[in-house]
């Protein structure tokens, strides 16, 4: 009897340990548009996702800090991709989203043009940056490649640390 | 294990409060060195401390107390009288217990301090003429009041001469002896009618098996534990023969020694203070959603009802909120408490003589407010004995009593509370001060000049003033009072000083009674809002732009007898100017101690509890800005920093007046599609009557179905518009409304308007100016007339058509 339990234990340890190994291999990102270019997140370090509501500016920021806006009653900083990324600011329309990203303590929106699709991509796709950008302080954290297409991943504590 | 940390905790919380009290008395120990009281509560304290350190094995720290004991045993005999060398010693021997107690409280042991040297002379001062027999000071017991008497250990047998089981025995035997007093004092209260908390004590609960001394009975027989106990409990026992109102005297001081209380996490009230700061938001939205509805439907009956559950909910919401903040209030005696001692080891350290006289230790301050003030007052303290008194032969001469006085009183005043620290001595020196900060080149000579009275004392809160001639060990490190000053204002507190040369300082801080809610006054510059914390607003004025004065390139007015320097909140947090000036202006003045400043704003929205949220560690630190709040419209308001605001002030220039001459590109119309007109208006068939009468002349045309999303379309920027066509009755932003904000905007004060709407009366025509509307066509209305209007207001050049 204990034996015959053992086995089994055994048995489903080895295909846990099976499962992780294929979810090791896979990234799951979420990609989304600034400018003409497509980037992505992994999607666990996405608190949420919103369309825009009202904020208030902050003064004394660079001007990709739009301000900070009330997230069911948490006050949190909104950066503008758009304009972080050099490119100048638009308005926003039905497709503009506000990114609630998290990592730690730290939270902040990110206001991006488009959503496109959540990724699955094999970490085999996934190349270093170019080596002309790629550095400590460097925003980008990967290429990933996929059906014909570049995706620029993004490391999410660059992009929630302060840089002013 | 768990239990012993369980105990150890008690055991820690316990000392470090027996320790806090125990300074205090000490030092009025050395006043009234007789005083058999204080000297029993010291005991107390010691033996306490012994009690449970040798039960748990703190060897060092059973050491040491013990000793403590024996000194303070002997004087409370009578046998040693307290004089300020053995004083030195008895808190020598305190520090190292604090210091032990720390030590266990880090690490769970208490090796690590060296208390030989101070047990021996303790043990020198006590001598080494043997242990004196207790049973021989009954007496002297008898005479202290009968209260204080039943909470006495009896005298102490002689430990040094019993083994471990016999101290454990005699901890047994002192536990038994306080649950013995303790029911003996049970039942004098039901004996004087008072109600018990607890289940009254039964017969068969009396159950201490264990005790080496023959356990107590029963309570009716309650005399029974042994030696002296009798002797408090006697008087209690003999009441009953005397009247009724004479038996409420003991029991009314009953209640005070057995507090009821419960010991609660800090956390826990932390969040619960979090909570109420939500439900505080939600109440404000609440009250606005309400004012919304009221106007909406003014005369509905269910408002009433509306209007009374709004209301029900605020109230409870505030004494809810008061509630809360009272159970994280402490009494700022904990505070005060260590300050006798301070004051008193710094007199023996300079040589002067000081009394210190508190009051008002019992006013009490949030937990976090308690925790932070310590340090500012220490300084300050340290600064009055050092700085401020004088040496006994100078206040001789001066014809002052040889001992200084420095006065230490918390009181409440509003919403916060002062505390005052007061000195006799010498006081500030206006001319002293202005000469050694122009010295250390903290102010320039003109700045000197200039400056008033008020000014000048604050020079003292300036990073590296210091005007001791001779750094002390006390003082004299120019770090202290600017310290003071930030950790103050950090509190949202002020500080204020008074002085006059001769007679003595007066130093007051204000401090708020707590951090997470305050009031603010709501202030509007163009479309944003800011938040100004009340505490620091002293007064608002109305004022006209001709009252604003340009004095060295600063903005300056008169109020009243003053000259009051002015920054505009728009220089401030970089607001552009695009809504148009009105002729008024509104100033709030600001004070934080001797300083002032007026701010001018747009408009004053009013006054509101709000709730201080941090913006986080991505956006901390932005010099101007404390916090933000959540509104009751849901939205986000950023709350001033006025400390921060008064120095950014001062590098702004004035440009209150400054052009807003906001430059309008306009680019010549080459082609009829340069043109650009918005038709406003909520039916779709409307829209298209006047696109078709429109679009024969090429120009380019953009539809919005109502004022609102007019607005927005505008505002956004995308388009520059030559005209826009209005309706006036439609939803969200009627027509009127739509122009009234149009033409709050300096760029738009050209921009022609024109009504088009079946209203012909003669009160809507005059609305219609009103708002700024410069045409008024009526419905219906010939495709051939509206283009007219059309062209003549957009000046469109006839050689397009």
């Amino acid at each position: 009897m204990s034996d015959k339990l053992k086995d089994i234990i055994n048995k489903q340890a080895q295909q846990q340990n099976g499962g992780l190994d294929q979810s090791d291999n896979i990234v799951q990102l979420v990609g989304f548009i600034i400018g003409e270019e497509e980037y992505a997140v992994p999607i666990l370090s996405i608190q949420e996702i919103i369309k825009p509501i009202s904020w208030t500016r902050v003064p004394q920021t660079p001007a990709y800090v739009l301000g900070v806006f009330n997230l069911r009653g948490s006050v949190i900083p909104l950066i503008d991709l758009r304009v972080k990324f050099g490119l100048r600011a638009k308005n926003h329309n039905e497709e503009t989203r506000f990114f609630v990203l998290k990592q730690d303590d730290e939270v902040a929106g990110f206001v991006i043009d488009r959503l496109t699709a959540a990724i699955r991509i094999k970490k085999a796709d996934i190349g270093p940056p170019p080596d002309t950008i790629a550095s400590e302080d460097s925003m980008i954290g990967g290429v990933g490649k996929q059906e014909g297409k570049i995706l620029t991943i993004l490391k999410v504590n660059k992009l929630l640390a302060r840089d002013f | 294990m768990d239990e012993f940390q369980e105990i150890l905790q008690d055991f820690l919380v316990e000392s470090f409060e027996l320790v806090e009290k125990l300074d205090e008395d000490l030092v009025e120990l050395e006043n009234t060195p007789e005083d058999l009281e204080l000297l029993n509560g010291i005991f107390r304290v010691a033996h306490t401390v012994k009690g449970a350190s040798s039960f748990l094995n703190f060897d060092v720290l059973t050491h040491l107390t013990h000793h403590m004991e024996d000194v303070l045993n002997k004087a409370r005999h009578g046998e040693l009288i307290i004089t300020p060398d053995i004083m030195d010693v008895v808190l020598e021997s305190i520090d190292l217990m604090k210091a032990l107690l720390n030590i266990i409280r880090d690490t769970s042991t208490d090796a690590g301090v060296d208390v030989s040297a101070c047990v021996a002379r303790l043990d020198k001062v006590s001598g080494g003429n043997g242990e004196v027999e207790t049973v021989a000071s009954a007496p002297v017991e008898e005479v202290v009041s009968e209260v204080e008497v039943a909470e006495e250990p009896e005298e102490e047998p002689d430990y040094d001469n019993m083994g471990n089981d016999e101290i454990e025995a005699e901890i047994e035997r002192l536990l038994n002896e306080r649950q013995d007093q303790d029911k003996a004092r049970r039942a004098a209260k039901i004996a004087a009618g008072e109600s018990v908390p607890e289940a009254p004590p039964s017969p068969i609960e009396d159950s201490t098996p264990t005790a080496p001394t023959p356990a107590p009975t029963q309570i009716p027989e309650v005399p029974s534990p042994p030696a002296p106990a009798p002797v408090a409990i006697t008087p209690k026992r003999a009441e009953p023969k005397a009247a009724a109102p004479a038996k409420r005297a003991p029991a009314k001081r009953a209640p005070a020694q057995v507090e009821q209380t419960i010991r609660v996490d800090v956390k826990r009230l932390d969040h619960l203070m979090n909570l109420i700061g939500e439900l505080v938001l939600a109440k404000n939205r609440l009250i606005k959603i309400n004012d919304d509805v009221e106007e909406r439907y003014e005369g509905e009956e269910f408002l009433e009802e509306l209007n009374q559950v709004v209301s029900i909910v605020s109230l409870v919401t505030t004494d809810l909120q008061i509630a809360v903040m009272k159970t994280r209030m402490l009494p700022i005696g904990k505070v005060f408490n260590k300050f006798p001692r301070m004051i008193r080891d710094l007199t023996r350290e300079l040589n002067k003589k000081i009394e210190l006289e508190i009051s008002g230790e019992e006013t009490e301050l949030d937990k976090s407010i308690v925790e932070e003030i310590g340090d500012p007052l220490v300084h300050i303290i340290r600064n009055s004995c050092d700085h401020g008194v004088e040496m006994p032969d100078v206040r001789l001469a001066a014809g002052k009593n040889e001992t200084g006085t420095i006065v230490l009183k918390a009181y409440n005043e509003g919403n916060a509370i002062v505390i005052q620290i007061d000195d006799d001595g010498k006081g500030l020196n206006i001319n002293m001060l202005k000469n050694k900060s122009v010295e250390k080149g903290i102010i320039t000579e003109q700045e000197a000049d200039s400056m008033s009275e008020k000014e000048a004392f604050a020079l003292i809160f300036k990073p590296g003033f210091s005007t001791a001639a001779s750094v002390t060990n006390v003082s004299g490190r120019g770090v202290g009072m600017d310290v003071v000053k930030t950790n103050i204002e950090k509190l949202n507190g002020i500080i204020d000083i008074d002085s006059e040369l001769g007679k003595g300082t007066s130093i007051k801080l204000k401090i708020p009674l707590t951090l997470a809610i305050i009031q603010a006054l709501l202030v509007g510059v163009q479309e944003e809002y800011y938040a100004i914390p009340l505490a620091s607003v002293l007064e608002t004025v109305r004022i006209t732009q001709e009252e604003i004065y340009t004095v060295e390139s600063r903005s300056v007015m008169r109020l009243r007898e003053e000259v009051l320097s002015l920054v505009h909140i728009g220089d401030i947090f970089e607001v552009d100017r695009i809504l148009d000036v009105s002729e008024h202006a509104y100033v709030v003045v600001l004070g934080l101690g001797a300083q002032k400043l007026g701010l001018i704003v747009d408009s004053l929205v009013g006054q509101e509890e709000i709730v201080i949220k941090s913006l986080g560690d991505y956006l901390k630190g932005i010099e101007g800005v404390a916090g933000a709040t959540i509104r009751g419209d849901g939205g986000v308001t950023l709350i001033v920093d006025v400390v921060a605001l008064m120095s950014m002030a001062k590098g702004v220039k004035a440009t209150v007046s400054a052009a807003n001459s906001a430059e309008e590109i306009t680019y010549e119309k080459t082609k009829a599609s340069d043109y650009k007109v918005m038709i406003i208006d909520d039916s779709k068939t409307d829209r298209t009557i006047m696109r078709k009468a429109l679009e024969p002349m090429g120009i380019n045309l953009v539809e919005a179905s109502d004022g609102q999303e007019a607005l927005n379309t505008l505002k956004s920027g995308e388009h520059s518009f030559d005209a826009m066509l209005v309706d006036i009755e439609m939803p969200r932003m009627d027509g009127y409304s739509l122009a009234t904000e149009i033409k709050k905007y300096n760029k738009y004060k050209n921009l022609p308007l024109i009504a088009v709407t079946s209203r012909t009366g003669k009160s809507d025509r005059m609305r219609g100016v009103e708002s700024g509307m410069i045409e008024y066509i009526t419905k219906p209305y010939s495709a051939d007339y509206l283009a007219s209007v059309v062209q003549r207001n957009i000046n469109f050049k006839s050689e397009f058509l």
